[in-house]
């Protein structure tokens, strides 16, 4: 194959570092104080975030506390459905198909009590980019079931287990992949992708990754990947320095064992959960933690829920939120528990339709995220959720009542509520007293100053003006 | 605000999204646009690229009217070359596509046949994103067109105008996906608008002018995206208000948004590149209605906009060019439709085009699995018109190096 050099210059997208120099003690566990604040980070960034009530649950649990509740949850989960159900996944109606599917999960993000475990699952996604785009419905849920259940355990078995998965086997074509005619599709991707990243193997690497992942076919009727021997090449491999006759397991131990693998991890999980563009040190540090813990997720993840940089200044709202994260997020905060069934598109709009990442490559994320077209999606989406009052199925829980009992119709402390509530008060005085404004001034539209008339709507008015400042687009 | 702006920028070596960077910060930095190649290219020279959505059957765009093997693979579909629209004696037009022929015979269409390129691929999907990314081997975030603007203005330089570049469809198509330079996705005039809670508007107005930079430095990139955002709309209505179409655009969507593309060329919009698509030309069953309304529509609009832009006197400064992801399968299946397949022709037109046809018809005899075989790699068309017609080192966005064709 040709050298392709123009890759490189563009992606990937790389982001902004928070200004500052990294903690002498990064990964060592936070003692400081544990605010709101510092709850709500943590449960936006190992969640979708939550209303005012979950943020102070946590808070009170403090941070070890908030931390092992989310890492080890204690009870049952809502009985969600472990597919969609049949009439959406074989309709033939294929837009039916894909938006059902991507319900199906957005609910669960929305509803789930084991927020940390969508969240990797979210993640895993984005990591093992597969698109609905080519794989059938059916096969996509099974895998986003994959990544729930084995997302928080051991990387080698998931690994293992992401190269046999059906849908992975028909969006890299490793079903095709046999010893008479290997196919590398799926082997450049592990190496490139999912597990080393770029420069850190060869083509010939490439090539004999192909051979050992050899026979393993797909059965279009029992949509079930089987194992064929006969379509397996057995000879000897040389990969990654190791030689004997690999197969696929084989190939998966050799590539965890490497520190390269250890550090691309610990990267890929810095940038998602931390900050863009984590200090070489930093990645280090983790990828030591990663491999002396045997490859373990979860493990992996409570060394970094619990560090100084996680909660330290450079890491708050360091981030800007994916799609995903922004409109979970927004209905969870608004104590919604029914998604809205024009949230696939709106997402799409948004530049993150949930099943259909742009490529194998997976979504950039980071400034990325951020255009005008994606912005005005998030906006727009925000302003025309708060305008929906109840009995509406899909409106928000802003409760206008509630905030009004609590502070009258006394135009500051309404906007204290709601900032508070919305932004943990990560506001100027300025953007206050705008929104005071708002709610107090006659405008141009000719609409009444705060009362008792139009308190219902100017509370939802304040509530999207918040909700769209743009401090609320960083995690 | 500047100064660590810049900072960021020269310290950090990384984009800081050169579509909303400050005017006052541009002047400082004394930024200027890279030159083009040639000195001949005109700097208003604007590129339209036109998606055939679907994979777009070629042989019964561009007809073999006098191949009998033709007709043999088509004997229910096939066009009847009593009614084709001859090019030559061998080749001629879907009669849906008369508008087009009378631009063509005013030399403002080339025709480049046998588009594609090697190891063809079928899903709608991959095929699409290998066109718009310009990038068979490997896959790529950025279009092709999205790096032209990067590599156009890099990271310290703002585009002339916000919409320089313009999506006419809501959502950003690949080819136009960039790193910095921000690329507004516009799917109608009325639509692309802030919408806010009744009497929300003017606070938000202000929430966002008055947005400081923050501690994060993604936050003063949201603020300055956040008032593109507010205010586009706006600006986008207004600066259109001078340009008055001089030509009856037809009623459908696809006319529609040729329509508003001649606005935003010709008014104080300024776009040099716009993306607009139509479709769906995914004709597995009964093709020849669906096609040819099309094929018709297709036409009829790309009439209407040149004989607006040349009231205008600007039609000399506008190159559209089609593409589709994939033609079709040679042979006709059972349900009097094609499946997917490979090469194809496509159309570049108006500018300074030098109208006819280039590259001969795709062998119906000499195929590849039932496929026709290419012999134009399409990545020699994008550095084409990169290089004739924008002016830019096609090596500058297209991995490795193609020859390009004398058409413009």
């Amino acid at each position: 194959m040709r050298d392709i050099k123009l890759d490189t210059s563009t992606d990937p997208q790389v982001g902004f570092r928070p200004p500052g120099s990294l903690d002498p003690e990064p990964l060592a566990p936070y003692s400081g104080r544990f605010t709101v604040r510092h709850a709500a980070h943590l449960l936006r960034r190992a969640g979708f975030g939550g209303a005012q009530a979950d943020v102070a649950r946590a808070q009170s649990l403090g941070m070890p506390g908030a931390v092992d509740a989310l890492l080890h949850p204690e009870g049952d989960d809502f009985d969600f459905p472990a597919y969609p159900a049949n009439d959406v996944l074989y309709t033939m109606n294929g837009g039916m198909a894909r938006s059902g599917t991507q319900l199906w999960w957005l609910d669960r993000m929305l509803r789930t009590k084991r927020p940390l475990t969508e969240k990797m699952t979210l993640f895993w996604h984005g990591h093992f980019a597969t698109s609905i785009d080519k794989v059938p419905a059916a096969l996509m849920a099974e895998q986003i079931n994959l990544f729930r259940a084995q997302g928080m355990g051991n990387f080698r078995t998931l690994l293992a287990s992401v190269s046999v998965d059906p849908a992975m086997s028909v969006w890299l074509d490793n079903r095709y992949n046999t010893k008479a005619h290997p196919n590398e599709n799926y082997a450049r991707e592990v190496m490139e992708l999912f597990a080393l990243g770029l420069g850190n193997y060869t083509e010939d690497d490439v090539k004999n990754a192909a051979r050992a992942f050899t026979g393993w076919t797909y059965n279009n009727k029992t949509q079930q990947v089987v194992f064929n021997p006969k379509l397996h090449d057995d000879d000897t491999k040389t990969f990654l320095g190791h030689t004997g006759p690999f197969g696929l397991q084989d190939v998966v131990a050799i590539i965890v064992s490497r520190p390269v693998h250890q550090r691309f991890i610990a990267r890929a999980l810095l940038e998602y959960f931390v900050y863009s563009d984590p200090e070489p040190e930093l990645i280090e540090g983790l990828a030591q933690t990663y491999a002396l813990s045997g490859y373990d997720i979860a493990k992996t993840m409570g060394t970094i829920l619990r560090s100084n940089v996680f909660y330290s200044t450079r890491a708050y709202r360091a981030i800007p939120k994916s799609p995903i994260e922004f409109a979970i997020g927004l209905l969870r905060y608004a104590g919604t528990t029914h998604v809205p069934a024009n949230l696939p598109y709106a997402l799409r709009r948004m530049g993150q339709e949930p099943l259909a990442p742009p490529s194998v490559k997976g979504w950039d994320g980071g400034p990325a995220w951020i255009n005008t077209n994606t912005l005005l999606a998030r906006f727009n989406y925000v302003n025309a959720l708060a305008a929906q009052a109840p009995p509406k199925a899909d409106a928000p829980n802003i409760q206008p009542d509630a905030i009004v009992a609590q502070t009258g119709f006394d135009a500051p402390r309404v906007v204290e509520a709601i900032v508070s509530a919305a932004l943990q008060d990560d506001v100027t005085r300025d953007v206050r007293e705008t929104i005071v404004g708002y709610l107090t001034q006659s405008d141009a539209v000719g609409s009444a100053p705060f009362g008792r008339e139009n308190y219902q709507q100017k509370i939802r008015g304040a509530v999207a003006l918040t909700l769209n400042l743009p401090v609320n687009q960083l995690n | 605000m500047t100064n660590r702006r810049s900072f960021l920028a020269s310290s950090l070596g990384i984009a800081v999204l050169g579509g909303s960077m400050p005017l006052a910060l541009m002047r400082a930095a004394g930024a200027q646009p890279l030159p083009a190649l040639g000195a001949s290219i005109d700097p208003r020279n604007v590129l339209v690229v036109i998606q055939m959505n679907g994979g777009n059957d070629g042989l019964n765009t561009v007809v073999p009217y006098s191949d009998d093997a033709y007709h043999r693979v088509r004997p229910v579909i096939g066009v009847a070359p009593n009614t084709v629209l001859k090019l030559d004696d061998r080749i001629g037009l879907n009669p849906a596509l008369a508008s087009l022929m009378e631009l063509y015979k005013e030399g403002r269409v080339a025709l480049v046949q046998g588009v594609g390129y090697p190891n063809p691929n079928r899903s709608h999907f991959e095929a699409t994103q290998i066109w718009e990314t310009a990038s068979p081997e490997r896959p790529q975030q950025s279009g092709w067109l999205g790096r032209y603007l990067d590599r156009t203005y890099p990271a310290n330089v703002k585009p002339p105008s916000m919409f320089e570049a313009v999506a006419l469809g809501d959502t950003l198509p690949t080819a136009l996906v960039a790193q910095h330079v921000d690329v507004p996705a516009i799917g109608s005039l009325g639509g692309y608008a802030y919408n806010t809670i009744k009497d929300a508007k003017t606070s938000a107005g202000a929430l966002y002018d008055g947005a400081g930079p923050g501690e994060s430095p993604y936050l003063e990139m949201i603020a300055d995206t956040a008032r593109n955002a507010y205010h586009g709309g706006d600006a986008l209505r207004a600066k259109i208000a001078d340009y008055t179409p001089k030509a009856a655009y037809p009623n459908d969507a696809f006319s529609q948004q040729l329509k508003l593309a001649a606005q935003l060329i010709g008014s104080d919009a300024g776009t040099r590149i716009v993306f607009v698509s139509i479709g769906s030309f995914d004709t597995h069953a009964n093709q020849r209605a669906v096609q040819d309304r099309l094929l018709k529509m297709m036409g009829d609009g790309l009439k209407a906009f040149y004989a607006d832009l040349a009231a205008h006197q600007i039609d000399k400064n506008v190159l559209a060019m089609t593409f589709s992801e994939f033609g079709r399968r040679v042979t006709q299946n059972a349900s009097n439709g094609t499946d997917h397949g490979t090469a194809m022709p496509l159309f570049v037109i108006g500018g300074a085009v030098k109208g006819g046809i280039y590259g001969d018809h795709p062998s119906l005899t000499d195929l590849d699995n039932g496929d026709l075989k290419f012999h134009t790699d399409f990545r020699a068309v994008y550095a084409t018109v990169l290089k004739n017609w924008l002016g830019h080192d096609p090596a500058d966005v297209l991995a490795g190096s193609f020859q390009t064709l004398p058409l413009v």
